[in-house]
């Protein structure tokens, strides 16, 4: 039996439309105008033992509500969901007991408390019998010498050292599952190659399945050995990371800044794009921030220097930046059938 | 069962001894807090004195009694303050989102909040009930045998518990209401006018006090055991009921609350 | 406009005021019991007194300490400081805001309930013409204080402490909790001297005497901006000092 059972699984939320302005606030005290938002419909997928599975997608795509389905703080509005064998929502300490979580900027250790301590009331929580305990501290140290932390307040910990020392104690208690939630976010290369590295030893040692949010593709690259997508509740893609790696990683989105943006420039863009790639399928504009447009290639296709070289030669371009594709246009991609 | 008890006994101590140890570090804080909390009861005193300055007796009762009374409501209080301080910070939490690490544990949910926090300058504030308490049993000559004591202990657990579960019930608003600050204060100021007689009110509020928001009990309704006996009436030993139907609502509403958080502010 | 998102919010807050009216009431009812006048004052005067007192609280209740509070330890404050503008107008003008707010949606539904509900009457006279004047003045008074107990925040962390002990100390002091003439003599001297009169017992003062000769209230109002002017310059002395201070520990 899987580890984690998803099956049609749906989330409803019942959002107040809120009106504008000051009758608008007035008359919302009294309203009972509701809309239906679907952040999660009929979804399904299985999670075996010792996958490292990446759920990813754009802002708003569903990724949290899943996830705090997952951990038991909402219940679903339909569908299966078991973790362990059972429905976390229902039996929340049960399932509390063989997971670990880590979310992100927030800190789940005793913010006043030298680390040592937080890990020693934990032990004490997930009633971790000694020796598990000292194999577990042992390890850690080995990994990441969390030793020299010990008598550090969490609250004086630097970003990367807290991150550190939060994914260590997620894995204390020897869980099934850990949750990590964008664990790498606003940290620097170096920690970052540090964090992944942990993350993938302690999957390798004790088979212990992990479950990655995260924006950034790095991470899912060292990391993953399957990726989920998922857009506005529903999922676009599940599979081995190796065919997102082989089609996404040689893609690049060129930002461009034009001078005197207006309506036309976008469409004049694609019309030039068109007319001398006539072939590429896979090229996309689209609008970004304030003036900037994203012109989003596979380098394979069309290397940048001649996409760099049209844009450069046919509009009067003030400012330009090259970056690795974002979450977004992967997305937009994988719905014009890019994985298909 | 027992074995439940242990653990969360344990952790408590655990947290609790360390969280202290560290608290200890902001000694200004400490003091001026302390400073702030005694002012603020002595106050309530100063304006008990100045009263009976002008007039010999409030309703039928003497100063001392009304002291006792007031030293009653302190004690009562004061677990509330000290140990479920936290509750004043949900609305924080529940805004923020930070209230959804409380979800990942294997522990009660109100049991993790609640070990969140503790009020150190709260023992501050039981010497002051304590001293207050023995003043005024003095000046009215009460007798105290094991069978009072009992009494007494019953009591104020019972005063206690109805707080407690008063503030709970209010903190929990934030679950449901976006600025759920002034439902705290105003559970917090009814629990100020806790120690003033009963007597006072006349037909709604004597309902509303007494049933509805039962701060008569948790002060008021408990010292008549003392210091008029002869005059019992049986709504007095409505109190350790009260104590409980409360705590039961109040443990219902926040666990409402809980299950129906999505994470994100309302 | 923000102040109105807060949904139910104001509800609680009138909900708060009416109930400590309600209490008051019979508080002081018990306390008159039989007697006509205390210390000079009928119950319908002490009632009202104490009504627009609580009324006026809530008015002014701004929360300016906690926010220069919070400023302070979030270190924010040093945007505010590198600003053109004053940092304390721009505090009291934020608090002017709230105040304003308060107004609409507290203060007046309570003083309606106060006619209406419980009866209360108002003598009136050339006192209350004083009235709106001497709030003005009451005003710069409490933000003043405010922001001095917020400025104190430079120097340790505790900002409900200091927050709780102002709040005492002017509702103990100032007429607020028991009118003025209630206390005894020698007590009430000392208290006269004091600036926290001249926040409530003055203003209130119009409104249950409003009949007394205008040289009086010309007096009164004299009173509060002498207090509005020393406790001004003590306001910016105290800045300049607790600003020299961050810049010597390096910000």
């Amino acid at each position: 039996m899987s580890l984690i059972e998803v099956k049609n699984l749906s989330k409803h939320f019942k959002v107040l439309n809120r009106r504008e302005g000051l009758r608008g606030s007035i008359k919302d005290l009294f309203s009972q105008d509701y809309r239906i938002v679907k952040a999660v419909e009929d979804i399904n997928f299985d999670i075996n033992k010792g996958e490292i599975v990446g759920y990813i997608g754009p802002n708003g795509a569903g990724k949290s509500t899943t996830i705090k389905m997952m951990t038991g703080i909402l219940k679903p509005s339909s569908g299966i969901l078991l973790a362990n064998g059972i429905p976390p929502y229902s039996n929340r300490i049960q399932n509390a007991k063989k997971m670990g979580v880590v979310f992100g900027q927030r800190t789940q250790l005793w913010w006043d408390l030298p680390v040592i301590e937080s890990f020693k009331i934990l032990k004490n929580i997930y009633r971790v019998d000694d020796k598990t305990y000292d194999t577990q501290m042992g390890m850690f140290n080995s990994l990441i010498d969390l030793e020299k932390l010990y008598p550090v307040q969490v609250r004086t910990l630097s970003l990367g050292q807290r991150m550190l020392c939060d994914i260590a104690a997620a894995f204390l208690h020897n869980p099934k599952i850990v949750y990590l939630d964008e664990p790498t976010i606003g940290l620097d290369i170096s920690v970052k190659a540090k964090i992944r590295a942990i993350i993938k030893e302690l999957n390798k040692n004790q088979e212990i399945t992990i479950i990655l949010t995260t924006h950034d593709l790095g991470d899912v690259e060292a990391l993953c050995n399957r990726i989920i997508i998922i857009d506005k509740g529903k999922i676009l893609f599940d599979g081995p990371t190796q065919r997102v790696n082989q089609l996404f990683g040689s893609f690049r989105t060129l930002k461009v800044k034009i001078f005197e943006f207006n309506e036309n420039t976008i469409p004049n863009i694609e019309l030039a794009i068109k007319n001398k790639f006539q072939q590429s399928k896979s090229i996309h504009v689209k609008k970004s921030e304030d003036f900037w447009t994203d012109i989003t290639f596979n380098q394979e296709e069309t290397p940048l220097r001649e996409v760099l070289n049209l844009v450069m030669n046919s509009f009067p371009v003030e400012d330009i930046r090259v970056v690795e594709i974002s979450m977004e246009n992967v997305v937009s991609q994988v719905y014009d059938g890019a994985l298909t | 069962m027992i074995d439940t008890l242990k653990f969360y006994f344990r952790i408590y101590f655990q947290i609790e001894a360390q969280y202290i140890k560290s608290r200890m570090q902001y000694r200004d804080d400490f003091i001026i807090s302390t400073i702030g909390m005694l002012f603020s009861s002595l106050t309530t005193v100063g304006v008990f004195w100045v009263i009976f300055d002008t007039v010999p007796e409030l309703d039928g009762w003497s100063l001392n009694e009304i002291i006792f009374i007031y030293s009653f409501y302190l004690l009562a209080t004061n677990p509330m303050q000290t140990l479920f301080d936290h509750f004043w910070q949900l609305r924080i939490h529940v805004l923020k989102g930070t209230f959804i690490k409380y979800y990942f544990r294997p522990l009660n949910m109100m049991f993790y909040y609640v070990s969140e926090m503790f009020d150190v300058k709260g023992i501050m504030q039981l010497f002051l009930g304590i001293a207050l308490f023995v003043y005024s049993s003095n000046s009215l000559g009460l007798v105290w045998n094991l069978k009072q004591l009992i009494y007494l202990i019953i009591l104020l657990l019972s005063a206690s518990l109805v707080i407690i579960s008063i503030m709970i019930v209010a903190a929990s608003a934030s679950f449901w209401i976006y600025n759920s600050f002034p439902v705290m204060d105003l559970a917090w100021r009814l629990r100020e006018y806790a120690p003033y007689p009963m007597s006072i009110y006349k037909g709604f509020f004597q309902i509303l006090f007494t049933y509805v928001i039962p701060i008569g009990f948790i002060s008021f309704y408990p010292s008549q055991v003392f210091i008029r006996p002869e005059e019992l009436t049986p709504i007095i030993f409505l109190s350790p009921a009260m104590g409980i139907i409360f705590s039961f609502i109040a443990y219902r509403v926040w666990t409402a609350g809980v299950n129906s958080y999505t994470g994100t502010g309302s | 406009m923000a102040g109105l998102a807060y949904r139910s919010g104001y509800f609680f807050t009138i909900a708060n005021n009416l109930i400590y009216m309600g209490i008051a009431f019979y508080l002081w009812q018990s306390i008159y019991g039989s007697r006509e006048i205390i210390r000079g004052m009928t119950f319908n005067q002490t009632f009202l007194y104490l009504s627009l007192a609580s009324s006026i609280f809530v008015l002014f209740q701004t929360w300016s300490d906690w926010e220069i509070g919070f400023q302070i330890n979030d270190g924010s404050i040093i945007t505010w400081m590198i600003k053109p503008l004053n940092y304390q107008f721009s505090i009291m003008a934020s608090a002017l805001g709230f105040v304003l707010t308060n107004l609409l949606t507290i203060t007046i539904p309570t003083i309606i309930f106060l006619v209406f509900v419980f009866k209360v009457t108002f003598a009136t006279g050339p006192g209350l013409i004083f009235f709106p004047l001497a709030l003005v003045f009451s005003f710069l008074l409490t933000s003043t204080i405010d922001y001095i107990v917020g400025i104190t925040c430079f120097y340790t962390e505790s900002v409900w402490g200091l927050s709780i002990t102002k709040d005492v100390i002017i509702t103990f002091l100032s007429g607020s909790l028991i009118p003025l003439p209630f206390f005894p003599e020698n007590i009430r001297s000392i208290l006269e001297f004091l600036p926290f009169q001249a926040i409530y017992h003055i203003p209130l003062n119009m409104v249950i005497e409003p009949n007394q000769p205008t040289s009086e209230y010309l007096t009164m109002i004299g009173i509060q901006l002498v207090w509005v002017i020393i406790l001004f310059v003590l306001s910016r002395q105290y800045y300049n000092k607790a600003v020299k201070k961050l810049r010597i520990a390096g910000g």
